[in-house]
């Protein structure tokens, strides 16, 4: 790209002094920025000059950043977006992917990256690199449910990481020790059989050690919250539909709402909680599938419980598994493809809004998850 | 080559670990001693001076920076490498500036830490060759001045 066509920014936050420095930073990198403090003065700007990309503060005063770029992609829909936003706002910034925005950035933002993410929006803008963009989408959209996921667990996940270290190291160093004792011809059976007795001793007491750790880490997870409100299930079905559509149709999955037609469907319950339940059961069925089939979200209503079945054409579960899904890091996902914690929290999530997850698998013909809600809370 | 043995003092509040990359290091040939905070780390050396200290930089009391700003006060030549979790990668950056010769993360790949190992003592011994000839010039110089 050229230094002319370098893309013209709009930046809107109501913080004078970020806006200012961040501001100055990025005319001084040769990207021309104008300013504005409020979503209204963002508006106004962008019907008389000239703007690229948007980059927008998620939590203003007035009228907030959703709502702010809900306007500006019905009056500007060529404009793209790039979200700023703070970790408690990730729940909200998830919610203006619906409205359109290209990214989002977590402050504190990094000039470099911010640079990176505008010519980058600019690009699609301009409608290059055609090729990439798709999956450039579709991998966003995967990215936005992951982290999605471990927003409501928080930062913990980080200091987990460190805490699960200590005894991984003391296991990763007894069997690379015992390993070299055994390779040592001269070393006699009683021993050898010393060096296993210890090295073993040792291991189990580190792997207790971090199921302990997992454990908290789920006490911690179903820790209470503040959100409570009416919630219509059908609308949550469809939200976590219009989340995992795009992964589900990388790999030729259909996923579709269906509600049983009588019966109420609304509960008073935590929305975001929920939705991460949801997020996770779909996403654990479009993975069970892998290429080719369906997913049903089938909401059930009713006076005084509901509930919201995920069912999957996929594998099934093995008998032999069926009792070990809902443990801690239980997983038979291949390394780095899951944790192994999604269905222990989404069950502590459930039980702590006094519902219930149940499971039935037909082997070789699929699997439903169904979780059962009350109406009300006491 | 034959490699030489390595003084190792190995710091950190894990006892289990401490112990066990103890005597994996031992298998490996190098002497080794533990501590467990960063109190007694500096009292094993003061007793005596070691090549390279292994030092976790998280410990209750006294944190591993800081024992870390001590070691190099006291026992400059002494080469320290760092631990390192997840969490704790900018204070391994900070550690660095203050002195430590590498950082290696928990938990470690036995090779890459024996291979720092051995390039922190071949620097603690090229800096000991360079003060021993240092005091060599100025014994001569001043032999020369009498």
């Amino acid at each position: 790209m050229s230094e002319a066509e370098q893309p013209r920014v709009l930046l809107v936050d109501d913080e004078a002094d970020f806006l200012a420095s961040l501001g100055q930073r990025l005319n001084l990198r040769g990207l021309p920025t104008l300013m504005a403090a409020s979503g209204s003065e963002a508006l106004a700007i962008l019907g008389r000059e000239p703007v690229d990309v948007v980059v927008l503060d998620v939590r203003m005063p007035g009228m907030d950043g959703i709502e702010t770029l809900r306007r500006i992609k019905e009056s500007h829909p060529r404009v793209e977006v790039v979200m700023l936003t703070g970790h408690a706002d990730l729940e909200s910034s998830i919610e203006g992917m619906r409205f359109g925005f290209f990214d989002y950035l977590t402050k504190p933002v990094q000039l470099q990256q911010l640079i990176a993410k505008i010519e980058e929006a600019s690009r699609r803008r301009l409608g290059e690199p055609i090729e990439g963009h798709e999956t450039f989408t579709d991998k966003l959209q995967q990215h936005m449910i992951v982290a999605d996921r471990l927003a409501s667990l928080g930062e913990l996940a980080a200091s987990i990481a460190h805490e699960i270290n200590n005894p991984l190291a003391v296991i990763s160093e007894s069997a690379g020790w015992l390993r070299s004792r055994a390779a040592r011809p001269e070393l006699g059976e009683a021993e050898l059989r010393g060096s296993v007795g210890l090295a073993l001793d040792k291991i189990e007491a580190a792997v207790d050690r971090a199921a302990r750790i997992a454990q908290n880490f789920l006490r911690f997870a179903r820790a209470p919250d503040a959100v409570v409100r009416e919630i219509d299930l059908r609308e949550l079905a469809a939200e976590v539909r219009d989340l995992s559509f795009r992964g589900a149709r990388l790999n030729n999955i259909e996923i579709e709402v269906t509600a049983s037609p009588d019966g109420e469907t609304s509960l008073v319950s935590d929305p975001y909680q929920l939705r991460q339940v949801l997020l996770n059961l779909v996403t654990n069925a479009l993975q069970a599938i892998g290429r080719d089939g369906r997913v049903e979200i089938k909401v059930g209503g009713g006076p005084e419980q509901v509930s919201i079945a995920v069912i999957d054409d996929g594998p099934g579960i093995p008998d032999e598994h069926i009792e070990r899904i809902f443990e801690p890091f239980f997983t038979t996902k291949k390394e780095g493809h899951g944790t192994g914690l999604g269905l222990a929290v989404s069950r502590g999530i459930v039980e702590k809004l006094g519902g219930r997850i149940e499971v039935e698998s037909r082997p070789g013909a699929g699997c439903t998850f169904r979780v059962v809600l009350p109406r009300h809370r006491d | 080559m034959l490699k030489l043995p390595i003084d190792i003092l190995i710091v950190d509040d894990e006892r289990d670990f401490v112990e066990m990359l103890s005597l994996r290091l031992t298998e490996a040939g190098h002497r080794v001693r533990g501590a467990f905070d960063g109190e007694a780390g500096l009292a094993a050396l003061a007793e005596a001076e070691c090549d390279v200290v292994i030092l976790d930089i998280r410990m209750p009391g006294k944190d591993g920076i800081s024992v870390l700003k001590t070691i190099k006060n006291i026992h400059p030549v002494v080469e320290v490498i760092l631990l390192t979790g997840h969490g704790t990668i900018d204070t391994a950056v900070e550690g660095l500036k203050s002195g430590a010769f590498d950082y290696v993360q928990k938990p470690a790949r036995f090779e890459e830490l024996l291979g720092k190992l051995e390039a922190a003592r071949l620097r603690k011994a090229e800096q000991e060759e360079r003060i021993r000839r240092a005091e060599a010039r100025i014994l001569m110089r001043k032999s020369g001045d009498i």
